[in-house]
C-alpha cells in the first residue's frame, strides 16, 4: 500500500485516497462544438503507461480535496503531488525519479521495453 | 535407541513440566517445548499422513521451514495446519494429527499409494478431465475424503488487533548478523525495529554449536549482553515472536506476532497482533535453511535434517536419538558430530558424497579419533521400514550397499540463503557456484541483506560484511570480533539433489515436496510432457505449492531439472517465491474488523417503533430499512405487499424515507452548477418549488435520480437514492473542485440532519390537516411540487408536496430528535382515516404501477434517459450539462437501443419473474434471439395480475405488439408490449 502526501493534510496511507484516473484530460469547453470521436476520446480514453503517469486523487476519507500526483507505474513510487490549480509538471522537474522496472522479469513479455519517459 | 533429555539448554524449563494431549493420549513435556520437541521427548515419531499417498510422516525440521508435522489445534477454534515445530505446548493443549482416517495407525487411505499412478504429475490437470461427468460423482467425493490437510477451524471471533509502526530501519532477523547490526546501531539517533521469530534472540549461537565462544564469551552470555545493551539503547524495539511475512513495495514490511506462545489464549485479550511496518530501509538478516536430498523414501518417519536435529539439542534440550546416521554432502557435520560426543552420544556412522580427500581434515579427525563408522563417496540408496526407518541402504563408490539397521538418519543436502523475502522486496538473484545456491544480488528496494541470507557463510568476514553494508547509516563499526569456531571457517559442498536408487516395489518413492507429496519422477515426467519451463513445472506437478512453499526443497528441485534438461541452474532460473513467507490466518488480516464492527449498521430515529410494529428489516447499503410490516406473526412477504398496496391506494400510507440522500447546496453560483449537474434547467423554476431531476454520467448514462427544491439561485436541495448519497456527494464536490473551480458553490450531506416521511393515498390530505391544524392543504395554497417551512412543536419542519407512488402525496423533512413524535402524532390522527406504514417492497410496486423508474434496478448504468422514456426531463435549451453531448453520439441516438416498456401477461395467471428474457416465440430453439429482459415485475393487487417493466430493443416502436417471456419452471408465455404506466396515466391522482 502507498503512502501518500496529501497536499493539504500531509503523507497519509492510500486507503484513505480513491484514485480518479488520468489527470490533465481537459473537457472540451464547447462540448457540443467537438466530434463525436473528440468526445469519446474525453470520455473513454486514458493513457496506461509503465513508468511516469500523471493521475488524479482524492483524499476521500480526509479533507476530500482532489490534487494531481506524478507516479511511477513500474515502481509505485509517487514523485510528486501538487494542487489542481498548479501547471503539469515538467519532466525536468522528475528527472531523479531514476525510471527502474520490478527486476527479475525477464525482458521479454514484461512490458519492459516500453518502460520510457513520456 | 530412543531421545534423551539435554539437560543443559537454557531455553527449557526443565523443572515445570507441562502435559498436553496427541489424538487422546496424555504426554508430558516442559514449558518452553514446541509440540514437536515434546513429541520426540515422548519418543513419538508419526505425526501426520502425507497429502496424498497418506503415507506416515514425522519431524523432518526444527522450524518454520516444517513440510510434514502438520496439526490441527483442538484446543483454540481448532485451527489447522499448524507447525508442531513452532507452535509451543501449555498446560491443557488439546491436538489432534490429521489427514489420517481412521487413525494414525491404521490409515486406511494408504493403500492411495498404490493407486499412485492415479496421482501422479499433472494429475489435476488432466486426470480429472475424462471421462465428462466423473468429477462430481467420483473423483471428487473421493478426493475430498483422501487428499487435502487439516479440517476447517470452527467459527470464532478473532482477538487479533492491527499495529503500524513508522521506523527508519527494520532489521529482520535477531540472529548473529542481526545482533550485531542492531548493536551497531545501538549508538545512532536512528529509530530501529528489530524483529525475531523464536521467543529468544540468537540465531546460530542459540541453535548450535558451530561457535564455540564469541568475543571470549561463551554463546548464551554474549546474547544476554548484546540483549542488554540494545534494551538501555532506547532507539531500538525488539518483537519476539514475530515472523516478517511480507515484503511489499516502498519498504512496507507485514509481521505477525503471537502473543500467546506457550500459553492458553486468555478470554478477552489479543492473540496476536499483525504489524504494519514503514521503514525507510529493511536489513534482511533472517538467515539460511537446510535442504534435504533426494532417494528412496527420504519421507519415513526418522529422517530430519542435521541441522535441525543440531537446533533440538541445543535449543530444545532433547537429542532425539543417541546413535543416528549422519548423511551430507558438505562440511556442516562437525558440530552435531560433536556435540553428541560431548553428551556422551554417538553417531552409528557417518556417510559422506565427498571422496576422502575433499573431506576437511578436523572432521576426518573426530570421526577417527571417536571410531565412528565412516563411508567416504558414498550415498544413501534408500530407506526401509514400515512406518518409520528401521534400516539404511548405503552404496559406496564401487556400487556396494552396507545396510545398517538404525531408526534415526540426519541429512544435510547444503544451505540456502533464506531469499524470500528477499525475492518478494522484487530484488534479482544470482546463483552461487561454489555454495550451489541462490543469492541476493541486486536489491529493488532500500534493503540491505548482511550475512548467510546474503550468501555469507564465513564467520570471519561477517563484520567486513555488516561494517561496508551499513556504513551509510554512521553505524559504530564492528572492525572485528573475534570467534572461537567448532569447525573449519571454510564451508564447502559437492553437488548432489538426488541419490541413485533401487526401484523396489511401488511403495519406494523418492520425494522432492514433502507437503505436496511430489517425487522426483514427476519432475521427470512433468518435464517429458513438455512442462519444461520452471514456472509450468510448478504448477503441472504443484511442486513447491504447499504451506511451507518448498522451503527445504525447491532449489533442490531447480537442480534436479537443470540435469534433466542439461542447462545451467541459473538458466533455470527460480520459482516466484509469494507472500506470506508462512501462512497468515485470515483472522490477523481482519483484525477487529468483523462482526458488529465489519461495517456500520445506519438506523433511523423511527427503527425502535418499526420493530415493535412488526417491521421485517432489509440492507440498503448500510442502513436497515423496513422491507415490510406483519400485520400478524406468520403474514410473509406476498401477503403484506398485496395488503399493503391495495391499502394505501384506497386510504394512505406512510414510508420512513429518511435514508434518502440529502444534499444541501449554497452559493452565488448554485444556480448555474446545479444546471451543469443535472438533465434538467432549474432557471427558470419559481423559489420554493421542486422537481424531479436526473443526474448523468459524462457518458450519459443515468447515475442517480431525485427531487430538488430550490429555496432561490443561490439555495438547493437535493435527494438522492438511499445507496446514492455519497456517490452523488462525490461526484458533485469532484466537478465543482477539477472542472468548474472558479463557481462559486458548497456542498454538504444533511442525510442525517433530517428525517424524511413520505405519506400518500387519498386520505393523505384530511390526515395532514388534522396534525397541522395551522396549515392549509388545499390545492391552491398548496399545490403539487411546491413547499414550505412551517412550524411545529416549536420547532422548523419543511413539507414538500411530492409523491413516490402516484397518489396524492407530501414529504415531510423534520428534526431527529422530534421525529419520532410526528410519526407518532401521523397514526394518532390517520387510524382512523386507515393510515398504515409501509416498506421498501410495496414502494416499489406503488412506483411501478405509476411507471416510476428505479434506478439501479430498472437502470444498470448502460441505459440513457431517452432509453428510459424520460427526454422530457432533459433541459434541451442548456448549453451544457454533464453527459449532454454523450445523448447525441452515434452509440446513443441508435433507435434500436433496449428500452424501457411495460409488460403484461396475456393469460393473466401467468406471474412474470424478474430477470426473464423477452423472446419472439414460445418455441426454444437455440440460438434464441433476445429482445430484452425483465427488470422489474410485480403481483399488482391494483391491476388484478402480474406486470412488469422491461428494456427491449426498438421497445417504443413495439408498443402494442406481443412477445414472450421466458420462464424458470416452465414454457414461455405471451405478454403485451404497453407504455410502462399502469396506473393513473393521466396524473389526475397526483394533482386531486
Ligand atoms: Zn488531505
Amino acid at each position: 500500500m502507498l503512502i501518500i502526501n496529501c497536499p493539504y493534510c500531509g503523507p497519509r496511507e492510500q486507503c484513505e485516497f480513491t484514485n480518479g484516473g488520468e489527470a490533465h484530460v481537459a473537457r472540451p469547453s464547447d462540448p457540443e462544438k467537438v466530434s463525436d470521436k473528440e468526445w469519446s476520446e474525453y470520455v473513454f480514453f486514458r493513457s496506461n503507461p509503465k513508468g511516469i503517469y500523471f493521475e488524479r486523487w482524492v483524499h476521500s476519507h480526509g479533507c476530500k480535496k482532489w490534487f494531481n500526483a506524478v507516479r511511477d507505474t513500474s515502481t509505485d513510487k509517487v514523485l510528486k503531488v501538487y494542487e489542481i490549480k498548479d501547471e503539469k509538471p515538467s519532466l525536468a522537474d522528475l528527472e531523479n525519479s531514476n525510471l527502474t522496472t520490478p527486476s527479475g522479469e525477464p525482458e521479454v513479455g514484461s512490458g519492459n521495453f516500453t518502460v520510457r519517459k513520456i | 535407541m530412543s531421545a534423551k533429555d539435554n539437560k543443559d539448554s537454557p531455553y527449557i524449563a526443565f523443572h515445570q513440566s507441562v502435559k498436553f494431549t496427541f489424538d487422546g493420549v496424555k504426554y508430558k513435556g516442559f514449558k518452553g517445548d514446541t509440540i514437536a520437541s515434546a513429541l520426540i521427548r515422548n519418543n513419538i515419531k508419526i505425526i501426520g499422513r502425507s497429502f496424498k499417498y497418506h503415507r506416515p510422516r514425522g519431524i523432518y525440521t526444527c522450524g518454520i521451514e516444517e513440510p510434514n508435522a502438520l496439526v490441527q489445534i483442538l484446543s483454540e477454534y481448532s485451527e489447522p495446519n499448524t507447525r508442531a515445530t513452532v507452535k509451543q505446548i501449555y498446560e491443557g493443549l488439546k491436538i489432534e494429527s490429521q489427514n489420517r482416517w481412521p487413525s494414525l495407525e491404521n490409515d486406511l487411505s494408504s493403500v492411495n499409494n498404490l493407486l499412485s499412478p492415479l496421482f501422479s504429475a499433472g494429475f489435476y490437470n488432466k486426470t480429472f478431465m475424462k471421462p465428462r461427468g466423473f468429477w462430481k460423482k467420483v473423483y471428487e467425493p473421493l478426493i475430498r475424503k483422501a487428499a487435502g490437510l487439516g479440517k476447517p477451524p470452527k467459527p470464532f471471533k478473532t482477538k487479533s488487533t492491527q499495529l503500524h509502526h513508522h521506523v527508519d530501519i527494520v532489521i529482520v532477523g535477531g540472529g548473529l548478523s542481526g545482533l550485531l547490526a542492531a548493536k551497531s546501531l545501538a549508538k545512532t539517533k536512528l529509530k530501529v525495529l528489530l524483529i525475531e521469530q523464536d521467543s529468544y534472540l540468537g540465531g546460530i549461537l542459540k541453535n548450535s554449536n558451530k561457535i564455540s565462544t564469541i568475543e571470549s564469551k561463551d554463546r548464551a552470555s554474549w546474547i544476554k549482553d548484546v540483549e542488554t545493551e540494545i534494551e538501555y539503547s532506547k532507539n531500538i524495539k525488539v518483537l519476539k515472536n514475530t515472523l516478517a511475512t511480507t515484503y511489499n513495495y516502498i519498504n512496507y514490511l507485514i509481521a505477525i506476532e503471537d502473543l500467546t506462545t506457550g500459553m492458553m489464549p486468555l478470554e478477552g485479550h489479543a492473540d496476536q497482533i499483525l504489524h504494519k511496518i514503514r521503514a525507510d530501509h529493511i536489513i534482511l538478516a533472517n538467515g539460511h535453511i537446510e535442504r534435504l536430498i533426494s532417494f528412496r523414501n527420504n519421507d519415513l518417519p526418522g529422517i530430519m535434517l542435521a541441522g535441525s536435529f543440531e537446533k533440538y539439542i541445543q535449543r530444545y534440550g532433547v537429542i532425539p536419538n543417541i546413535s543416528p546416521v549422519i548423511f551430507s554432502n558438505n562440511s556442516s557435520s562437525f558440530s552435531l558430530i560433536k556435540i553428541l560426543i560431548d553428551l556422551n552420544c554417538k553417531p552409528q556412522a557417518y556417510v559422506d558424497s565427498r571422496s576422502g580427500d575433499k573431506i576437511e581434515s578436523s572432521l576426518l579427525d573426530i570421526i577417527h579419533k571417536e571410531n565412528i563408522p565412516l563411508f567416504t563417496n558414498a550415498h544413501v540408496e534408500g530407506c526401509d521400514g514400515k512406518k518409520q526407518v528401521e534400516e539404511i541402504s548405503i552404496r559406496d563408490s564401487e556400487g556396494i550397499i552396507t545396510k545398517l539397521k538404525s531408526k534415526m538418519l540426519c541429512i544435510s543436502g547444503g544451505f540456502n540463503p533464506d531469499v524470500h523475502l528477499f525475492t518478494q522486496s522484487k530484488g534479482v538473484l544470482t546463483w552461487d557456484d561454489k555454495y550451489l545456491t541462490f543469492k541476493p544480488s541486486k536489491s529493488f528496494q532500500n534493503t540491505i541483506v548482511i550475512g548467510s541470507a546474503g550468501g555469507l557463510f564465513q564467520y570471519s568476514k561477517l563484520a567486513n560484511d555488516i561494517d561496508s553494508k551499513l556504513s551509510f547509516l554512521n553505524h559504530e563499526p564492528i572492525v572485528n570480533i573475534n570467534f572461537e569456531l567448532n569447525e573449519s571457517d571454510n564451508y564447502s559442498i559437492e553437488k548432489l539433489w538426488e541419490t541413485k536408487h533401487e526401484k523396489k516395489s511401488r511403495w519406494s518413492k523418492s520425494f522432492i515436496d514433502l507437503q505436496n507429496d511430489v517425487t522426483t519422477k514427476d519432475l521427470r515426467q512433468g518435464i517429458r510432457e513438455g512442462f519444461d519451463r520452471i514456472e509450468h513445472l510448478k504448477r503441472f506437478t504443484t511442486n513447491s505449492m504447499g504451506t511451507d512453499q518448498g522451503k527445504i526443497s525447491s532449489i533442490n528441485a531447480l537442480g534436479i531439472v537443470s540435469e534433466i534438461l542439461n542447462k545451467k541452474v541459473s538458466e533455470v532460473g527460480t520459482t516466484i517465491y509469494r507472500p506470506p513467507y508462512a501462512p497468515l490466518s485470515f483472522a490477523s488480516i481482519a483484525g477487529r474488523s468483523t462482526y458488529n464492527f465489519y461495517d456500520p449498521e445506519r438506523k433511523t430515529s423511527i427503527h425502535e417503533w418499526h420493530k415493535k410494529n412488526g417491521a421485517v428489516f432489509e440492507n440498503v447499503g448500510q442502513w436497515k430499512r423496513p422491507w415490510y410490516f406483519q400485520s400478524y406473526l406468520e403474514e410473509n412477504l406476498d401477503q403484506a405487499v398485496q395488503r399493503e398496496a391495495l391499502q394505501i391506494r384506497k386510504y394512505a400510507g406512510v414510508l420512513d424515507g429518511s435514508t434518502l440522500g440529502k444534499i444541501e447546496i449554497k452559493g452565488s453560483d448554485a444556480l448555474e452548477f446545479m444546471n451543469l449537474m443535472y438533465t434538467n434547467n432549474f432557471s427558470k423554476m419559481k423559489p420554493m418549488s421542486a422537481r424531479y431531476a436526473l443526474m448523468l454520467g459524462e457518458d450519459g448514462m443515468i447515475m442517480d435520480d431525485g427531487i430538488i427544491s430550490k429555496i432561490n439561485d443561490n439555495h438547493f436541495i437535493a435527494t438522492t437514492t438511499t445507496g446514492g448519497a455519497a456517490k452523488v456527494l462525490s461526484h458533485m464536490e469532484e466537478f465543482s473542485q477539477t472542472e468548474w473551480p472558479h463557481l462559486n458553490v458548497f456542498m454538504n450531506s444533511i442525510t442525517e440532519q433530517f428525517c424524511t416521511f413520505n405519506i400518500s393515498g387519498p386520505k393523505t390530505r384530511l390526515i395532514m390537516e388534522k396534525v397541522f391544524k395551522h396549515i392549509k392543504f388545499d390545492n391552491e395554497s398548496f399545490p403539487f411540487m411546491t413547499f414550505n417551512n412551517f412550524t411545529y412543536l416549536d420547532s422548523t419542519i419543511r413539507i414538500l408536496r411530492a409523491s413516490f407512488t402516484g397518489e396524492l402525496g407530501y414529504e415531510i423533512y423534520v428534526r431527529p430528535s422530534i421525529a419520532l413524535k410526528l410519526w407518532e402524532d401521523l397514526f394518532r390522527f390517520g387510524k382512523d382515516e386507515g393510515l398504515i406504514a409501509y416498506g421498501t417492497e410495496t414502494m416499489h410496486l406503488l412506483r411501478a404501477e405509476k411507471g416510476y423508474i428505479i434506478v439501479g434496478q430498472d437502470t444498470d448504468g448502460s441505459v440513457t434517459p431517452q432509453d428510459m422514456d424520460l427526454e422530457w426531463m432533459i433541459g434541451k435549451s442548456k448549453k451544457d450539462f454533464i453527459g449532454k453531448r454523450s445523448l447525441t453520439r452515434s452509440d446513443t441516438i441508435r433507435s434500436d437501443r433496449k428500452q424501457l416498456v411495460g409488460i403484461k401477461p396475456i393469460n393473466q395467471k401467468n406471474i412474470i419473474e424478474e430477470g426473464q428474457h423477452i423472446i419472439l416465440s414460445s418455441n426454444v430453439k437455440p440460438p434464441v434471439k433476445m429482445l430484452g429482459h425483465v427488470t422489474s415485475s410485480y403481483m399488482s393487487p391494483n391491476l388484478g395480475h402480474s406486470f412488469g417493466m422491461a428494456v427491449i430493443k426498438d421497445g417504443k416502436n413495439l408498443i402494442g405488439s406481443r412477445a414472450y417471456v421466458s420462464s424458470s419452471s416452465r414454457d414461455a408465455y405471451e405478454v403485451e408490449i404497453m407504455k410502462s404506466v399502469f396506473i393513473d396515466d393521466e396524473n389526475k391522482r397526483l394533482v386531486s
